[in-house]
């Protein structure tokens, strides 16, 4: 049995003038079917690079990325992706914007609005079909990201700062609603990888978070996070688990 | 609630709107999720602080929930409602429908959605937009007509194309 996803003492370094810029040393985690992980660590540390790299969109310098045993490909349609910054397309509706995974797929019309339809509800948009991203609040921008990337029905969800361009609010809220889908079986995925800066974040949502540290981001810790759901970011559980990650960071 | 009941008068009730116009489901949710974490009752500069957001951006929220009938506002305390409850324990689509009840309920959009049932076709931006500012003034009449839409979509009573500019009614699902 391998893992879901095995990152296999990732290093990536970018060479410029001959002169070698390590952003990522040796990093190296497992994740099972299940498992929703948080990667925190500070600003420019190679969180992004290590999300691109984990999806196949970018090539490690050393080391390896399995999917389900085998190296990871760019075009893998178990894994999407959701960006900080929506990636919509303006000229076309929510509903089509959901569609174009599906498309790439080479789903068929009918089914591919079926699915796409089921997606829209589960994210709360059913009633925004046919609306275009400039007539979307940024969260609702982000519900279509997050319909268009569960629409392809992947084993793993990457996400890259999600809710980092985010009124605080905005973000608390599609915080629990992606908790809330999340705890649903019959949707997917079946594992979620994110990445993020903020520390409050990783602990409210993980149930494990992988610190690294500044760059080259290397691992610092993983850690379990046992605190039950929901979870209550006043609890002095909850805060010890944030200090901790503070204190290792800093 | 800000939401003047008496009286009920058609021109009293156009802008009674105006709460909720420039303020989106997810930021009302939020911050109910947010006073509910600390216990469900905070004066406004603890709510301030804690969700990491000034009284100016604030403060267009706090109307909306207040309007909504989600928080009460007591001499500088936000206190959530048993709604508010409701809506936390709710599944996104039990959230359509308890703030569907309430949408429903406000003039301005049964404006609209009477006008459009009694038309029995679509009606045009153009249209909406004059029967609002005959009441509110056109400049109000734009954010105005923005928030009815989001809204009425939001709650899936409305259906808007904004390519051909026509406001449909629609059923909602299940
Ligand atoms: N294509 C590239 N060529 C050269 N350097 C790069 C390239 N891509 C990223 N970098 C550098 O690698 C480092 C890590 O970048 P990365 O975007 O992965 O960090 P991050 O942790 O996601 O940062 P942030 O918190 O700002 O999102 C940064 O110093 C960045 O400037
Ligand atoms: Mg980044």
């Amino acid at each position: 049995m391998h893992a879901l996803l095995e990152v296999k003492d990732v290093t990536k370094s970018y060479f410029e003038n001959g002169k070698e810029f390590k952003v990522l040393d040796l990093v190296r985690f497992d994740l099972a079917e299940r498992d929703f992980v948080c990667v925190v660590g500070p600003s420019g540390c190679g969180k992004s690079t290590l999300l691109r790299i984990i999806v196949g969109l970018d090539k490690p310098t050393s080391g390896a990325v399995l999917f389900e045993g085998e190296p990871i490909r760019a075009d893998n349609p178990q894994v999407a992706m959701v960006f900080q910054s929506f990636a919509l397309f303006p000229w076309l509706t929510v509903q089509q914007n959901v569609e174009i995974g599906l498309e790439a797929k080479g789903t068929p019309p009918e089914e591919r609005h079926r699915i796409a339809r089921k997606f829209i509800d589960a994210v709360g948009l059913t009633g925004f079909e046919d609306a275009f991203p400039r007539e979307l609040s940024g969260g609702m921008k982000q519900r279509v990201g997050i319909a268009r990337a569960l629409a392809i029905e992947p084993l793993l969800l990457c996400m890259d700062e999600p809710f980092s361009s985010l009124d605080p609010l905005t973000a608390q809220n599609l915080r629990d609603e992606i908790l809330q889908l999340w705890a649903n079986p019959d949707l997917p995925p079946k594992a979620v990888l994110m990445v993020t800066h903020a520390i409050e974040e990783a602990v409210y949502l993980a149930d494990r978070v992988i610190v690294l540290s500044s760059r080259p981001g290397r691992m610092i810790a993983e850690l379990q996070i046992d605190l039950p759901r929901p979870r209550n970011r006043k609890e002095p559980e909850f805060y010890g688990w944030v200090d901790e990650i503070y204190s290792l960071i800093v | 609630m800000s939401n003047s009941g008496e009286g009920d008068g058609r021109t009293g009730g156009v802008t009674d709107f105006h709460p909720i116009a420039k303020v989106s489901v997810g930021q009302i949710l939020g911050l109910v999720e947010a006073i509910d974490e600390v216990g469900g009752v905070a004066d406004v500069a603890t709510i301030s602080q804690e969700v990491d957001m000034d009284l100016d951006r604030l403060g267009p929220v706090l109307g909306a929930a207040e309007f909504l009938g989600l928080m009460t506002v007591e001499e500088g305390d936000v206190r959530i409602t048993d709604l508010s409850r409701k809506l936390l324990h709710a599944n996104v689509r039990e959230r359509k429908a308890i703030v569907r009840d309430i949408i429903d309920d406000v003039p301005v959009f049964r404006l609209i959605t009477d006008m459009a049932r009694k038309a029995g076709r679509p009606l045009s931006r153009q249209e909406i937009i004059e029967a609002l500012s005959a009441r509110v003034g056109s400049h109000q009449a734009e954010d105005l007509f923005k928030a009815l839409v989001y809204w009425g979509r939001y709650v899936e009573l409305v259906r808007y194309d904004s390519q051909s500019e026509q406001l449909t009614l629609r059923t909602p699902s299940k």
